[in-house]
């Protein structure tokens, strides 16, 4: 009972807890007075009336002993109903006086005189006054007896009866006036302590209804009570706290404002920017979220794209080792990069990408953003530049694949030449001769028709999909076409090829343009520098293929006339060349790099002016074939 | 949760303050004092020493109207038996007296009390007893305000004697010098605030007082104060003999103001010992002069009253004291009368209430109401002449 009362108020409100505390306290103070002032009253009355009976008592028995020695009843009468005059009547009942033999002289009993009164309250011989409660004679009345002596005997003795009652009354009377004054008290209390909870708890219960109201994410209601509480100028906690509470709701508005005007940003960013985006989960890589671009991409719809796995799409490559632990991604930091990436449309159409993820947060998940640039055209585009470049590269080639096609057509011109000779000397040929030269012939048209098909094979335009290939293929592809022309100009090749390399991911083709770049560079430095006046030196192009711990290296030196330290910076721009007008575009080193760097290759240049220049190339090899 | 604990404080003091008063039951089944042809009353006068004379005679006054009726069969078939005790006009002794009456005597009521100082000494013992008082000899405010529903006056108060007076005096003598000769008693300041009142509402106040010891005649001081003061007129609010020795003081002394009395001074008696003597004395009445000279009708009643004065107390001369004691008895029998054979207390003060323009022969009608508990209202102007006390019509 106690328990559930006390939990009950436990659990009510703060405005009950402070009323009913306050009131609680007042009542019990208010009853601890009453009790308290009862016994007060009780006691001190009834010893401060007795007090006053015995003194009328005493001021009768002086004025009386004069008419009790002469006998003089109708002056004793007259003084004892003088004692109970006015108001003293309400408290005196009766006063009597009596003689020394206890018969009563004078009493203010208008009715017969009660019966044993004279004897119900007699003075001990040695006591001059004695205190009874009489209760036989209607009303419980206190009589007061004090003795009238004169010199040291006893002549009578004067009784006056205080009405109980009386004392009673003034006590209740005190105690009504008393009561009503704390009643009085009491109800300015409670409605004091209900103003005051009401005071501090209104606040309260208003800012609990506006936070409500701020946490349902309504911002724009008018806190008019506190505005009420600012400008009624009162300096207490309630203001303080409706102050502090303004300040935060207008925190709050203004950093929802900005986060609102934030969001709306990088949604249009998200919604209107050119790349698809995709938001997959970093787990299960199903996709969250796609923006417009993503489905005009994909040719998927934004319900189609939610909730497949972005493997559908394309391989996506999380190469960072902390994937499984997010606290390891920070937020806005790119941690995964695939560049040239197949993915696949609706329609089965492959497009290349370029993929950005970066982790997340969306909607209380981790997340990956994942751009997916599309780089096809782009592609097409380098595509169409090697391509052209290619093509100046066999522009510039023809001439010596020409000499290289008229050697073997020479051969033949003379084979058949001969046998033509011989029919026409009508000289039998001898079976071994015949085989010869038909041998030779034969043996040419082959080679010529391996240079038709490796330079058809360098023409050809390469797709965009990477394979393992050996880095010496290439380099000897390309010998086969330009060695002998290098060597007709008198430039000796010197290959050293590591055999048993491992292979990288590259093109062949692209592979073979870059080695011809090199090449042609370095025949045309040498070229350069004969024609800068230098003699004697030694006309040579070293070509070494090696391996370089977890990349194979590709190096070509030549002894021409260098670079200058001035254009050293600019070697690899488009557009640049050292070469006379009309015999290059100045794409070759450009386009080298764009190459080799697309194979995650890396390119370097070394160049002692006059001495020569060292070209060297690295590439990842592909550790597992 | 409010009215929870409303309802919890109500409680507690309904509580707290429980109280228990009982209603003090006196109920008299049997009026006391009445019989079945006897109804007993009781009074307490002067009847011996310096007042004895007005106790006398209002005692004579209504025992000759009281025999009378007695004579004739009673009331509703009762005699009336009176009881009177002296108490020499000494306060201490009428309240003895009263208490002997009503405790041991068992007195119906109380009657023809006399003077001042006395009659309001049983006041407490009245209101305690309900006892019916009536007719007091007395004109003392104290018997008429506050209003007390056991007190029966018949004559008009000191307050109105004085005024009277002093309208004579200040009004129409034009004198502005009046000084104030009283009995040290409640007597005396009552005539002493009457006059007082009155004379402010002139815008004056006594030239002098001087006072006397109530049975003494020690005038002396209070003479010679007065003449000091050389008053024009002095009220004087005592018995007949100091009175008497201040005016033959005066006298003696040349000194001659208006003499005025109230009517309680005893003008019979006064104008007895002052004999013939050549001074100003006017005493204000509250009766008419029992001696009528016209043989007017209105006054039928005074000439029945010398005639039963005559007839029962043929050694008294008709006076103005007596008179008054015969209007009291009449007052007394007509209230007996109209409260009928089931007599009691209350119904008998009812009874007197009822009373409303009498006619008693004495020209002038008498009235009481529960409001009003004075029957006359008129004060008469009489002169000393030739050792007697003429009305004197003004």
């Amino acid at each position: 009972m106690a328990q559930s009362l006390i939990d009950s108020i436990r659990n009510s409100s703060l405005k009950n807890k402070i009323f009913v505390s306050t009131t609680a306290v007042i009542l019990l103070i208010s009853v601890l007075i009453a009790v308290f002032v009862r016994w007060v009253l009780i006691t001190t009355l009834t010893s401060e009336l007795k007090q006053r009976g015995l003194g009328i008592a005493y001021s009768i028995a002086e004025s009386s002993r004069g008419f009790i020695l002469t006998k003089n009843i109708p002056q004793l009468t007259s003084l004892v109903f003088n004692a109970r005059l006015g108001a003293r009547r309400e408290l005196v009942g009766y006063v009597f006086i009596s003689g020394k033999q206890g018969q009563v002289l004078a009493h203010t009993y208008i009715s017969q005189f009660p019966a044993d009164l004279d004897q119900a309250n007699p003075i001990a011989p040695e006591d001059d006054q004695n205190i009874k409660l009489l209760n036989n004679i209607g009303d419980a009345v206190y009589d007061i007896a004090v003795a009238v002596n004169e010199g040291i005997y006893r002549i009578g003795s004067v009784h006056v009866g205080l009405y109980k009652k009386h004392i009673d009354q003034l006590i209740s009377k005190l105690r009504t006036t008393f009561l009503g004054f704390v009643s009085a008290a009491t109800i300015l209390f409670f409605i004091i302590s209900h103003a005051l909870s009401k005071y501090i708890t209104r606040p309260i219960a208003e800012l609990t209804k506006v936070s409500d109201e701020i946490s349902r994410g309504n911002f724009d209601i008018r806190p008019d009570f506190i505005q009420e509480i600012q400008q009624s100028g009162v300096e207490d906690e309630v203001r303080q706290l409706s102050s502090s509470f303004l300040n935060m709701t207008e925190r709050i508005k203004e950093s929802r404002r900005k986060l609102q005007e934030s969001e709306n940003k990088y949604r249009s960013l998200f919604a209107g920017g050119p790349n698809p985006i995709l938001v997959i989960d970093r787990q299960t890589l199903t996709i969250l979220s796609a923006n417009p671009s993503a489905e005009e991409t994909y040719g998927y719809t934004q319900e189609e794209l939610v909730g497949r796995p972005i493997t559908d799409l394309g391989p996506i490559e999380l190469n960072d080792p902390n994937r499984a632990n997010p606290g390891g991604l920070r937020p806005g930091r790119i941690c995964t990069v695939n560049s040239k990436v197949a993915y696949q449309k609706k329609n089965g159409e492959t497009i290349y990408v370029n993929v950005h993820a970066c982790p997340a947060s969306y909607q209380g998940n981790e997340a990956l953003i994942v751009a997916t640039t599309d780089i096809t055209a782009m592609l097409e585009k380098d595509s169409q530049l090697i391509q052209a470049s290619k093509m100046t590269t066999l522009g510039e080639m023809s001439a010596g694949i020409a000499h290289e096609l008229n050697q073997p057509l020479n051969a033949i011109k003379m084979g058949s030449e001969f046998l033509e000779m011989m029919v026409e000397r009508g000289t039998p040929v001898t079976e071994q001769d015949l085989h010869q030269v038909v041998g030779e012939i034969s043996s040419q048209v082959d080679r010529a028709a391996n240079i038709i098909r490796r330079l058809r094979d360098f023409g050809r335009k390469a797709d965009f999909s990477k394979e393992p290939i050996r880095i010496n293929d290439p380099i000897r592809s390309v010998m086969d076409l330009i060695g002998r022309q290098l060597n007709l100009q008198d430039i000796d090749v010197q290959l050293q090829l590591m055999e048993d390399l491992p292979p990288i991911l590259a093109h062949h083709n692209r592979i073979e343009q870059v080695i011809f770049n090199l090449l042609t560079n370095a025949r045309d430095a040498i070229n350069l520098k004969d024609e800068s006046g230098a003699k004697g030196f030694r006309r040579c192009i070293a070509v070494k293929s090696y391996r370089q711990a977890d990349r194979v290296a590709v190096e070509v030196a030549d002894t021409g006339i260098g670079i200058e330290p001035a254009d050293r910076e600019r070697i690899f721009e488009a557009f640049f060349t050292t070469k006379k007008m009309g015999e290059g575009m100045g794409l070759g080193l450009s386009i080298t790099r764009g190459i080799v760097e697309d194979y995650g290759g890396r390119i370097f240049i070394q160049s002692i002016q006059g001495r020569g220049t060292t070209c060297n190339l690295s590439f990842p090899a592909v550790t597992q074939p | 949760m409010i009215n929870k604990c409303m309802l919890i404080w109500i409680l507690a003091l309904t509580v707290l303050s429980c109280d228990t008063s009982h209603e003090r039951q006196n109920a008299t089944l049997h009026p006391p004092g009445v019989t079945d042809d006897r109804i007993r009353i009781g009074s307490s006068l002067a009847l011996g020493g310096h007042a004895g004379y007005l106790g006398t005679q209002t005692l004579h006054g209504a025992m000759a109207f009281i025999h009378h009726v007695n004579a004739q069969g009673g009331i509703h078939g009762r005699t009336i038996e009176v009881i009177a005790y002296d108490d020499g006009y000494d306060p201490p002794r009428c309240v003895a007296n009263t208490q002997k009456l009503i405790v041991a005597d068992k007195v119906f009521a109380l009657f023809c009390y006399v003077g001042t100082p006395t009659t309001v000494k049983i006041l407490p013992l009245v209101e305690e007893a309900r006892i019916p008082v009536v007719g007091m000899f007395t004109g003392a405010n104290a018997l008429r305000e506050p209003p007390n529903p056991y007190l029966i006056n018949v004559r008009a108060s000191y307050y109105q004697e004085t005024d009277a007076a002093v309208r004579y005096l200040v009004g129409e003598r034009k004198l502005s010098r009046v000084a104030v000769f009283y009995q040290y008693d409640a007597y005396g300041f009552d005539g002493l605030k009457g006059t007082e009142i009155a004379l402010r509402r002139f815008g004056l106040a006594p030239a002098a007082t001087g006072t006397y010891i109530r049975g003494t005649l020690d005038v002396q001081d209070g003479l010679e104060k007065i003449m000091a003061s050389r008053a024009e007129a002095v009220v004087m609010i005592g018995t007949y003999e100091p009175c008497a020795r201040f005016i033959r003081l005066a006298h003696a002394k040349h000194f001659s103001p208006i003499f005025y009395n109230v009517s309680f001074v005893g003008a019979d008696k006064l104008a007895r010992l002052l004999g013939h003597i050549d001074a100003t004395i006017i005493i204000t009445q509250v009766v008419p002069p029992p001696e009528v000279s016209g043989k007017g009708s209105r006054v039928w009643g005074i000439r029945q009253y010398v005639k039963l004065l005559q007839q029962y107390f043929p050694d008294d001369q008709p006076n103005f004291v007596s008179l008054e004691g015969y209007i009291n008895a009449e007052v007394l029998v007509e209230g007996l009368k109209r409260a009928g054979r089931q007599l009691d207390r209350d119904k008998f003060i009812r009874a007197i209430e009822s009373i409303h323009q009498l006619d008693l022969g004495i020209d002038n009608l008498i009235s009481f109401s529960s409001r009003d508990h004075q029957g006359l209202e008129r004060v008469y102007f009489t002169y000393l002449k030739n050792g007697k006390f003429i009305w004197r019509n003004h």
